[in-house]
């Protein structure tokens, strides 16, 4: 059987593909559960009649590990809508392996960008949601979708739970210092969004990555980024060779180990941390996605 | 050397940490040399752009990284031109390390752009990166200012926004800007849109060439343009083959490992393999992990010929 490639052309990776891990499950509430294969983590929701899935997971073999796990926490019910958490086919690229039949619901730039990408097993979104702001009601649940603006990827919502006091936004904050080179992060108004979703009224962060926190493990997490960003402009003041990995890391090691050396992951990340976002002043953020009132350059290209 | 030219208060880019940046205000020799006809080229060492020497002034393109290099670079034209002062800036494309600082080059000049790079600017906002007064949507331009001839190509989406290249037919001359330069640096290739990348910069072999000049580092031929493009593709299956064979993109010390087995036999003699090589293919392995980004990064590129 061929798998579904997303974006790979080489015929070696069918066997990367299809590998089916062991997935984790953890009951948070009556109705909200999260679930990871070790690595990427997500949540779903058992409906009234039917499961209420977040992302895929990024192979077709997780995303039938993924659909094995919801049908062992939530057993007799099909999953009969995906929210996709944002475009990235590592969390959301293989809806055709999870449920081919669901709808799937995703922010409007999500839905652009995955219209043009067409990765073969990343299935279209049916409702596209517009705005900083959905209320859903779906079977029987009810959904507080938030988009504050571009953070990471396109389109990423976020997805708040007032009575289970938990907020879950995919590949933004992690409980660790793993953020590795900070793949399609948008930082000229990260720390300000991440911020606006201390406002509301949760205890507990499900990221879309590695472990669960709590609100103040989050803060910790938002104050790492934002020192990580200031001491990268003061890198330049103090002459470090920005553009060479071992110096910008010694530098901020030397800077930020004090407040932040706790965190997992903290030497062995820093540095590719530092990579990046001296890149974002050097050059100036990337795109309009990244400026003081973000848009995207060439949306009116793409219809939905 | 003028009080001005150490002076901290400086324009600042988008730095938002308070007190003075010197750096900013630091001056930089900048090496200046004839290429061929009316164009010359200048560098600090690292950036490199062109100069044209027009009837009764001069063309600059790109204003270098701060205040204190766009002045050095006002200052050299300035001692090769004495009595052609710069009125025409052309950027390149929209990123501060390049074209940030028109301000303190030539604040008078005429700026021209694409447009798509003039969108981000006036978005972006940086204190003393000036819009264009000109801007254009077309693939291809031809302009003659000043008595000099130049066509601004954009071939599609490369690297930044409305990046075009200068082509001097007259000369076989192309200038571009962080797209192809020597060896295999450009960190983990910062705001490339790499599935269009490859093909796009082919388009550039229909055009009759030999000299290159890269936004970085020296000139180099068609022949080594075609060489460092190869790499480049190449890395599409390696970038795949790594994350089959299971390595972590976020892995700085298996990226390593894995890039000195897979790449060293092969290109670890490229200038700034040692630093770049496994950057390279973290940034190639995500392409494949988490798609393209954004609606650049996956918009079909454009193949035809120039």
């Amino acid at each position: 059987m061929q798998e579904n490639r997303g974006l790979f052309t080489l015929e070696a990776a069918q066997a990367y593909l299809a590998i089916e891990p062991e997935m984790e499950t953890q009951q948070l509430s009556q109705r909200l559960y999260c679930v990871s294969d070790g690595q990427v983590r997500t949540i779903f929701l058992e409906g009234e009649r039917s499961v209420i899935a977040f992302d895929t997971f990024g192979t077709p073999g997780r995303a039938r590990a993924y659909g094995k796990a919801i049908a062992a926490a939530i057993p007799g019910k099909a999953i009969a809508t995906i929210i996709y958490s944002h475009d990235h086919l590592d969390h959301t690229g293989f809806a055709a392996d999870l449920a081919p039949d669901a709808e799937i619901i995703a922010d409007e730039m999500c839905a652009k960008v995955i219209k043009l990408r067409g990765a073969q097993g990343q299935t279209r979104p049916t409702l596209i949601l517009t705005g900083q702001r959905n209320e859903l009601t779906l079977d029987g649940v009810e959904l507080v979708l938030l988009n504050p603006g571009p953070t990471h990827g396109s389109g990423n919502l976020a997805a708040y739970f007032a009575g289970e006091k938990t907020l879950f936004s995919s590949d933004t904050i992690l409980a660790n210092a793993r953020y590795g080179f900070m793949p399609d992060y948008h930082f000229c108004n990260f720390i300000a969004y991440m911020r606006g979703f201390l406002s509301l009224d949760w205890d507990s962060f499900v990221p879309g990555r590695y472990q669960m926190t709590d609100r103040a493990g989050f803060e910790h997490g938002v104050d790492f980024i934002d020192a990580v960003m200031e001491e990268c402009q003061k890198a330049f003041v103090n002459f470090v060779p920005i553009w060479a990995y071992e110096p910008m890391k010694g530098y901020c090691i030397g800077q930020l180990a004090e407040r932040f050396g706790d965190l997992e992951g903290f030497e062995d990340h820093v540095g590719q941390m530092a990579i990046r976002i001296v890149h974002h002043y050097l050059m100036g953020g990337w795109g309009l996605e990244d400026t003081p009132q973000p848009r995207v350059l060439l949306n009116d290209l793409v219809s939905l | 050397m003028s009080e001005a030219e150490h002076s901290c208060a400086e324009h600042c880019g988008i730095f938002t940490i308070g007190g003075e940046l010197p750096i900013q205000g630091a001056y930089r020799d900048i090496c200046y040399q004839p290429l061929r006809d009316n164009i010359w080229t200048a560098s600090e060492g690292i950036y490199r752009t062109i100069f044209l020497e027009g009837n009764r002034g001069c063309i600059a393109f790109d204003t270098f990284g701060t205040p204190g290099t766009a002045r050095a670079y006002q200052q050299a034209i300035g001692r090769v031109f004495p009595k052609k002062p710069v009125h025409t800036v052309v950027y390149s494309h929209e990123h501060l390390d390049h074209c940030g600082y028109a301000a303190d080059l030539a604040p008078d000049a005429k700026i021209i752009s694409h447009d798509y790079a003039n969108q981000v600017i006036l978005g972006r906002q940086s204190d003393g990166q000036m819009p264009a007064h000109e801007t254009f949507l077309d693939e291809r331009k031809s302009f003659e200012v000043d008595g000099c001839y130049f066509e601004l190509i954009y071939p599609g989406l490369t690297h930044g926004d409305g990046n075009i290249a200068a082509y001097f037919p007259q000369s076989k001359t192309v200038f571009m800007v962080d797209t192809v330069a020597d060896g295999v640096g450009y960190t983990t290739l910062m705001d490339w849109h790499l599935t269009h990348y490859v093909p796009v910069m082919k388009r550039f072999l229909t055009l009759d060439w030999d000299l290159w000049v890269p936004g970085h580092f020296w000139m180099i031929t068609r022949e080594r343009f075609i060489e460092i493009l190869d790499y480049w593709e190449r890395m599409f299956d390696f970038g795949q083959q790594a994350i089959i064979d299971g390595v972590d993109p976020h892995d700085w010390t298996g990226l390593n490992t894995y890039t000195d087995e897979k790449l060293g036999p092969l290109y670890s003699k490229e200038f700034r393999y040692y630093e770049y090589g496994a950057m390279n293919l973290s940034r190639y392995m995500q392409d494949y992990l988490t798609g393209g980004w954004g609606i650049e990064g996956n918009l079909a590129p454009d193949t035809s010929p120039l």
